[in-house]
């Protein structure tokens, strides 16, 4: 089963495969929304669209969300069933007001969709405790997706399709691009890490996360952090902070030192191969969840642990 | 200006019980505001503390709002004053239903500069109702705000994409979802939670704010908790040298 017309919208390229892949798996149709670069129309439609709408930048002081109203319009006028829109901070906004415009609400985040008996989608609530199950009301249901719940075809350069510019007349939405500057700090892309090295509160200064960095570095692992971490002792950027409001990983092997377990920080790491965790409490809820735990003191087991590894390593190279 | 703060009683999450078939039980949760909302209290704080100004609380929900000790909680963080919408129905509604009721009370408050909203709720996270409330009012509207500096009739906010920076000059009446970085809440003292039985509370139904009807956009299916991977759930004990060298030896094995 599928929906009839589905409707794509991205402001990131890198997301453009797997919802055109979304796209087809779930409509008829796909029919996709990309902003100011024209040669996304190209790519969108040998991922998988059947027709794109390239809105265009009048002006760097013009952010794209204005031209939500716009969409809406197209959306109701071409009677749209499921609208996914990329879950990035730009698209969240533009589905609120895409959602807003058709009188109904954006399901937002969604883990899981199915179209079998109506639009039915799963995503997490009270900060990963469960998962609620949703089925959409409105004749037009508008989602925001992540990366990761589709996988994009390859590229078919044989496919056809139309591609339209929209250039919508804009009214003073009150909203003015003074700058657009480089984010401060690091770019980390741990979604991709096959290794994650993770800390917790069991670290008592910033000056000992060097235990677990060496670590990390032994084994060619990014390093991650629960929220404490990254938000309240800020020993860590917050690109770095793995759960339920941060990153999710996938890696290979997490191995979680010093984190306690709590639930928040565990549905960012759940999807990882091996669960592994160092902690001195052996009642952590971490120790309910983990293929390999040590129960020990990381102040004292940590540097046995870099020592072992490092001996072995001079034995293998 | 006129600064409303938005925020949400939800359930402490740490007090949520799950029983062995996933259900999720809330029958022993406390509540409270959600974290991500005494951030736009707080940030509501210091623009009328630099900038002048009156700032009030806006909550709707069930009748849990009726609490004293919510009322204190919510005030005692920094509101001239409280407005609540209260009714049974709204104890299960979604992002465009609140984001509904929000724009009927506000349009009852009267004349308002800034509504701010958290980064989220707490409990659903859906991050979409000040995108849905600043849609629904028709004003400028604007998620992950990092920095707000009121100037005259506007604000000059930064706004925290993926990986950049938006500088940001916004007319108002705007409607701002602020990002939990934003600021560091402050504590209540003493002397805010006895003032803050002072302070005037304004406590509305739907009928009050003319809400007749509220359609939701979706119907729940089922709340479970998450399905458990089968771990192996190999747990060395203790910090002799032994259980060290067994546990390397088994992460070795896997970082083959």
């Amino acid at each position: 089963m599928t929906v009839n017309k589905v409707w794509i919208i991205t402001d990131d390229r890198n997301a453009l495969g797997e919802l055109c892949a979304g796209g087809r798996q779930l409509g008829e149709t796909v029919s996709a929304v990309v902003f100011a670069d024209k040669t996304q129309a190209e790519e969108a439609i040998q991922l998988g669209a059947d027709e794109v709408y390239v809105f265009g930048q009048p002006s760097e002081s013009v952010v794209i969300e204005s031209y939500s109203k716009a969409i809406a319009d197209m959306i109701r006028e071409a009677e749209v069933n499921l609208v996914m829109v990329h879950a990035s901070v730009s698209g969240k906004l533009i589905a609120g007001k895409i959602a807003a415009q058709l009188g109904t609400g954006a399901l937002a985040n969604i883990s899981d969709i199915d179209v079998e008996d109506g639009i039915v989608v799963k995503h997490m609530v009270y900060g990963g405790a469960a998962v609620r199950t949703e089925k959409a009301l409105s004749k037009t249901a508008v989602v925001t997706v992540g990366t990761g719940v589709f996988t994009a075809l390859a590229k078919d350069p044989s496919r056809q399709g139309s591609v339209t510019e929209v250039n919508p007349e804009l009214a003073n939405t009150g909203i003015r691009v003074l700058e657009t500057r480089p984010k401060q700090g690091e770019v980390v892309n741990l979604s991709s890490a096959k290794r994650v090295v993770g800390v917790g509160r069991g670290f008592a200064s910033k000056d000992d996360l060097q235990m677990a960095e060496e670590l990390a570095a032994l084994v060619g692992a990014e390093m991650a952090c629960s929220r404490p971490i990254a938000e309240g002792e800020k020993w860590m950027s917050k690109e770095r902070y793995v759960g339920v409001s941060g990153a999710v990983v996938k890696p290979d092997i997490y191995l979680a030192i010093g984190i306690s377990g709590q639930i928040q920080h565990m549905v960012g790491v759940n999807q990882a191969k091996t669960l592994v965790a160092i902690n001195k409490d052996k009642n952590a809820p971490v120790f309910k969840q983990v293929d390999i735990g040590l129960v020990g003191d990381i102040y004292q087991v940590l540097p046995q642990i870099v020592a072992k590894l490092k001996e072995q390593k001079l034995v293998t190279v | 200006m006129r600064v409303i703060a938005c925020g949400k009683a939800v359930p402490e999450e740490q007090d949520i019980v799950i029983s062995k078939d996933r259900q999720v039980s809330f029958d022993k949760a406390e509540w409270k505001f959600g974290s991500y909302d005494l951030n736009a209290v707080e940030a509501g704080k210091q623009i009328v503390e630099a900038a002048g100004g009156q700032l009030s609380g806006l909550c709707a929900g069930g009748k849990i709002l009726e609490n004293p000790k919510m009322k204190k909680d919510i005030v005692s963080r920094g509101l001239d004053e409280l407005f609540t919408v209260t009714d049974e129905a709204l104890e299960q509604v979604d992002s465009f239903q609140t984001a509904k009721v929000l724009e009927a009370a506000i349009k009852k408050m009267g004349e308002y500069d800034l509504v701010l909203c958290g980064a989220g709720s707490s409990d659903l996270y859906a991050q979409e109702v000040g995108n849905q409330l600043g849609e629904l009012l028709g004003v400028p509207v604007v998620n992950a705000v990092n920095k707000i500096t009121p100037e005259g009739d506007k604000v000059i906010v930064e706004r925290a994409l993926e990986n950049e920076i938006q500088v940001l000059e916004i007319s108002l009446p705007a409607v701002l979802s602020v990002t939990s970085e934003i600021n560091t809440p402050r504590i209540p003292g003493m002397k805010d939670i006895i003032s803050a039985n002072k302070k005037p509370v304004t406590r509305w139904s739907l009928a009050d704010i003319d809400v007749a009807e509220l359609e939701p956009s979706r119907e729940v299916v089922s709340t479970l908790a998450p399905e458990q991977a089968d771990r192996r759930l190999n747990i060395l004990e203790g910090d002799s040298e032994e259980a060290v060298a067994e546990f390397v030896k088994l992460i070795s094995a896997e970082l083959k």
